[in-house]
Formats: C-alpha cells, structure tokens, sequence
C-alpha cells in the first residue's frame, strides 16, 4: 500500500512546503487553468507555451526538493492510459500532412501475432530488471507496432497506417498536458499537510459563508476524512493479515470466494470505523468543540514575501497564457 | 521441522524513510514442547518478527524456513497452507469477527484449507469448548457477547484449524486480571495436553515467569538474548535489557534487604510460599 504516490504528503522545509496554504491552492487552480486554457493547436506558440509551464512544473519540483525521477516514477500508474491516449490519437486524426510518403502496410499475420506475444512474454519477464522501466513499456509499445509493419508473413487481415503531423503534434501535446496537470496537482499534496489543505480550502471558500453555506463544518468534515484515509489504511491492512492468518488467500481465489473474503474485511472495518468516530465524537466534545462555534487557530498564517511573489507570479503566468491566446 | 531464521532482516518501506525492523534475527524454534516468551519494547520488532512465522512477511534479506518451506519463495510457490500450520493470533483479535453466528465465524478458519463443512463444525465445537464458549452461544452474534468472549471465539476460530504451533500477539491485552489468568490457563493446557509449542509476545514479566519456558528478548529489531527464562532472569546484565524484574523476584528480592533472607530465585507464588515457609520468620 505504500506504492500510492498520489494524494501523500512528503515532509521538507521548501519553500514550496512552508508557501501560505491559500496562495498555493489558489496559484494551483490558476496554474491549472493556464494549462487548460492553452489552445490545442499545432503552431508553435501553443507548444513552447505548454513546454514552458511542463518545465515550469520540473523547476517547482526540483525547489521542492523532491526527486524528479520519483515524481515521474509516481506517473508509472497513468502511463498505460496515457500511451493509450496517444495511440488513439495518432490514428485517429487525420489532419495536415501525411509524414510516411506513403500509407503503411500493417499486418495481422501469423508471424506478426507471434511476435507481439513474443513481446509482451519478455516485457513481463524482464521488466523487473530494468530500472527505466516507463521508456522500457513504451519501448515494447513501439516494438508491437513496428514487427505489425515488417511481418507480413501468414497474413490474416491488414489495414493502413496513416501518420499525419497534426495528429502525432496533438497526441504530444495531450500527453505533456495530462503530465503536467498530475505533476502539478501532485506537487500540491507532496509539500501541503492536510490541516494546511483543509485550512486553505476553508478560508478560501469563506465568502459563500454570506449565503449561510456552514464552510466551518466541512471543512472539519473535509480535514478529518482526509486525516482518517491513513489511519483506516493501516486498520484494513491489519484486518487482512489477520484474515490471511486464518487462511484467506487475498491473491489466488475463485469470484465465489472473493466475496466472502471482501466481506470478511468489510465488516471489521465498518465495525471499527464506527467504534472510531464515536470515540471521536466523545474526545471532540470533551475538548469543548461545538459545531458552528468560533474557533481559534493555534497557527497563524502570515502572507509573507514569497506569497506575494508567488500570487502575482500565478497572475503574471496566466495573463500571459490569456493574452496569446487572444492574440493567437 | 519447526520454524528456522537465518539471518533475517525485514525492512519497512516509506517514500523517504526506510526503518530496519529485524536486524540479522537468526533463531530455531522446534515444533513441539516450546513455551517461548518475546519481550522488548514497543517498536523493538516483536510484532514484525511473529507476523514472518506465518509467511505474512516476507525476509527482506536472509532465509527463513518454515515447516519445510523456504521463504522469502520462489515464483508460483504457494504459502497459503503454513498459514494452517502456524496459526497467529493478532492484537486485538476480536475485530476480525464478521460472521453472523459465533459457531460460523470459527468454522471460517478451516473451511478456507478446504476441510468440509461437518469436520469444520466439529472442529471449531471443540476449539469452542477448549476455550470455554457454551453451546448455548453458538448461534449468537459474535458482536452481541462481552470483550471478554469475543476474545476467546477469535482465539478459537485460530485453534480450529489445529495450528501446529501456536503464535499469540499480546493474547492478555486489555483483560481484567479473572480473564487474563483464565486465558493464559488455555495456553498452558494446550501446551501441557499436546506438547504443542506455543509462542506468544507480552509485556508482562509474571506471565514470562508463570509460563514460559525460553524468553527472546528484542531490542532495535535485534535479538540480544535467547534463552531459558532462569538465565535471563540471573543475567548479569539484566539491566540492559530494560525490563522488569516479576513480581515473586521483586519480594524475594526486597525480602533480601529488608529482612535478610537470602535471594533465591522462585518463579511462582506457589514456589515462593513455599520457599517462605521453609525459611520460616
């Protein structure tokens, strides 16, 4: 379970990490905005305007000080979808013009089908070894389509392949724009705590307060789910090794079998959860809170420099991206 | 046969942190007539080390034999079945309870091995009676009895599938002192009648001094004793293990200073009585 990178947050002492929590929340919608807001075209704007905030987001990465190379290690669970993506579009649109001076004879042949199984067998059985494993998959990738183009041999049906530059311009640009927004999203949760979050999106949504919106409790809401995700982790995995200790095999089972052990997990979890929140319940209200009451924080946030710096960065960013597109 | 380490380290992975759980634990525990005590402070890696006798760990460097069956595995080989023969008590077991009726949710242990379903009643009718849950419970719901009881069924739904060996996470956790005693005497019977091994962690030295026949002592994941518990007890470093001393040696101890008797090691209250009769004040 420790595998899910999305969502965790990583301890430090960056910048990023001690941002004013409203700021970073709201620089990451901007920022998110800008990247949507970049039109999907195929001039060269478009792709130096992407290209610079995908480098955008490495920079803020590496001054996070989080490694790089984790946090495109965090996108290996996307990478199917993406490269899934990427080949529908490449198909798919047919636009602009045709880069292969001709169509490409592609075959589903006897030989070909070998030889894709042949692909995937030594993918699956090497891939542990290798430690670039995403350029690997997307080695294979290419690799199944490329013997579709060169063994015709016991040919059992073919069709055309057409690449077109818009369509392979726009596939990169989906590809570095999904990127982009998960890297963003995912720098937002690595360097925030929860409280800070939780803080973030309370004051930030205090205006609906005027139209009797109670924003106080769910933020409270919002701040003890996101606290309690871990805790309910950590219950889950107990209940399962104490299941498989009375000899559930979580791994190797029939459907029929399946259902009986996801209830044998079930129960217990809903069964604690709700002895948790009870117990909860009775230490919130022996602490004195009362819902809807006008609470004090132990921390203060302060804007400082940087915050400043960073909302009028956020502003600067996104003007630029608007006013290329209108010009554009 | 029996459970074997051989220089077994567990490693637990975060995204920044690794945490050396078990240190180079090399260990030979025999399938029959042990009565091993694990104590250590909390974090020491009582837990992580027991949780790798039923294969629920896996060594991340060494080799672990488990009846026969080397571990960490080979691809495609099944480790399902040690899980029969090294039955774990968890922590707190009574929240794995799910099923409907107490009887069904001790069956569920035997019939995950395949047995079928009239040998599973009989099997978990008798891990029942050994623990002392009446027939008369068996069609309640196993949320509706005391902790108490709820304890002893999770207990039994482990003993139904008549473990080899038996593995207990802190078995007397949270119970009064009535239910403590009439737990550990389950144990001791079982240990007693079938010469079964037994393994179980506490933090409680009377129980290590009343039961147990060998104590591991675990310190930063590293075994730093491994012996008989009267060993343990007369080590001259016994200090630093930072364990206590159980209460009949705290007596007979404190008896040496006040009155003069001279120290003897005895183990029970029994033994101690009788020591103090002999001595005669």
């Amino acid at each position: 379970m420790n595998s899910v990178m999305i969502g965790q947050y990583i301890p430090g002492d960056s910048w990023l990490h001690k941002l004013d929590p409203r700021i970073k929340l709201l620089s990451v919608v901007i920022y998110l905005v800008a990247i949507f807001i970049v039109p999907l075209k195929t001039d060269i704007t478009s792709f130096i305007v992407l290209g610079a905030l995908f480098l955008g987001t490495l920079l803020l990465t590496i001054s996070a000080r989080i490694s790089v190379f984790k946090m495109l290690k965090g996108l290996k669970s996307i990478i199917v979808l993406l490269t899934f993506t990427f080949v529908i579009q490449v198909f798919s649109v047919k636009e602009g013009t045709m880069i292969t001076a001709e169509p490409i004879q592609m075959s589903i042949s006897i030989a070909s089908i070998i030889a894709i199984i042949l692909i995937i067998v030594v993918y699956q059985l090497t891939k542990r070894y290798i430690k670039f494993r995403v350029l690997y998959f997307l080695l294979a990738v290419i690799a199944i389509f490329y013997v579709q183009a060169v063994l015709p041999y016991i040919e059992i049906t073919h069709y055309q392949l057409e690449i077109f530059d818009e369509g392979l311009y726009k596939s990169l640009f989906i590809f570095i724009r999904i990127t982009t927004i998960i890297i963003t999203t995912s720098l937002l949760t690595f360097t925030t705590m929860t409280t800070d979050l939780n803080y973030g999106v309370e004051s930030l949504l205090k205006p609906l307060k005027i139209i009797k919106v109670p924003v106080d409790i769910f933020a409270m809401l919002l701040s003890l789910t996101l606290r309690y995700i871990p805790t309910l982790l950590i219950e889950t995995e107990k209940i399962m090794k104490a299941q498989a200790s009375r000899g559930v095999d979580f791994n190797e089972s029939t459907l029929k079998e399946k259902i009986v052990q996801i209830i044998s997990l079930l129960i217990p979890v809903f069964v604690i959860s709700f002895n948790r929140s009870e117990d909860l319940a009775n230490a919130m209200e022996v602490k004195g809170y009362i819902i809807g009451a006008k609470r004090t924080k132990i921390d203060q946030y302060k804007m400082g420099f940087n915050d400043y710096l960073t909302a009028v960065f956020s502003i600067i960013i996104i003007s630029a991206v608007i006013y290329l597109k209108v010009i554009g | 046969m029996g459970i074997q380490f051989k220089q077994v380290s567990y490693q637990y992975q975060g995204i920044k942190t690794k945490y050396l759980a078990l240190d180079n634990v090399s260990l030979n525990i025999d399938q029959q007539g042990e009565f091993i005590a694990i104590v250590g402070h909390t974090g020491s890696g009582k837990s992580t080390l027991v949780q790798h006798m039923n294969a629920l760990l896996l060594p991340t460097s060494g080799e672990l034999i488990v009846f026969g069956q080397k571990l960490p595995p080979k691809k495609n080989e099944k480790i399902n079945h040690l899980r029969q023969k090294v039955g774990l008590v968890f922590q707190f077991p009574e929240y794995q309870l799910f099923e409907e009726t107490i009887i069904k949710d001790i069956m569920f242990g035997p019939k995950n091995f395949k047995i079928s379903d009239e040998e599973a009643l009989i099997r978990a009718t008798n891990a029942a009676h050994i623990v002392g849950i009446d027939d008369t419970l068996f069609e309640q719901s196993p949320f509706r009895i005391s902790g108490g009881q709820m304890r002893r069924v999770a207990v039994a739904g482990i003993l139904a599938m008549q473990p080899d060996v038996l593995v207990l996470d802190e078995p007397t956790r949270g119970l009064d002192p009535k239910g403590k005693t009439e737990l550990m005497n389950i144990f001791v019977n079982l240990h007693e009648q079938k010469n079964q091994s037994i393994i179980l962690i506490t933090h409680d030295m009377d129980i290590v001094s009343q039961y147990a026949k060998r104590v591991i002592v675990l310190e930063a994941g590293k075994v730093v004793f491994d012996g008989k518990k009267e060993d343990l007890f007369e080590h001259e470093n016994f200090d630093s293990f930072h364990l206590e001393l159980p209460t009949p040696l705290k007596i007979l101890k404190h008896l040496e200073k006040t009155l003069n008797i001279k120290y003897k090691p005895f183990y029970d209250f029994d033994s101690l009585y009788q020591h103090l009769k002999e001595v005669k004040l």
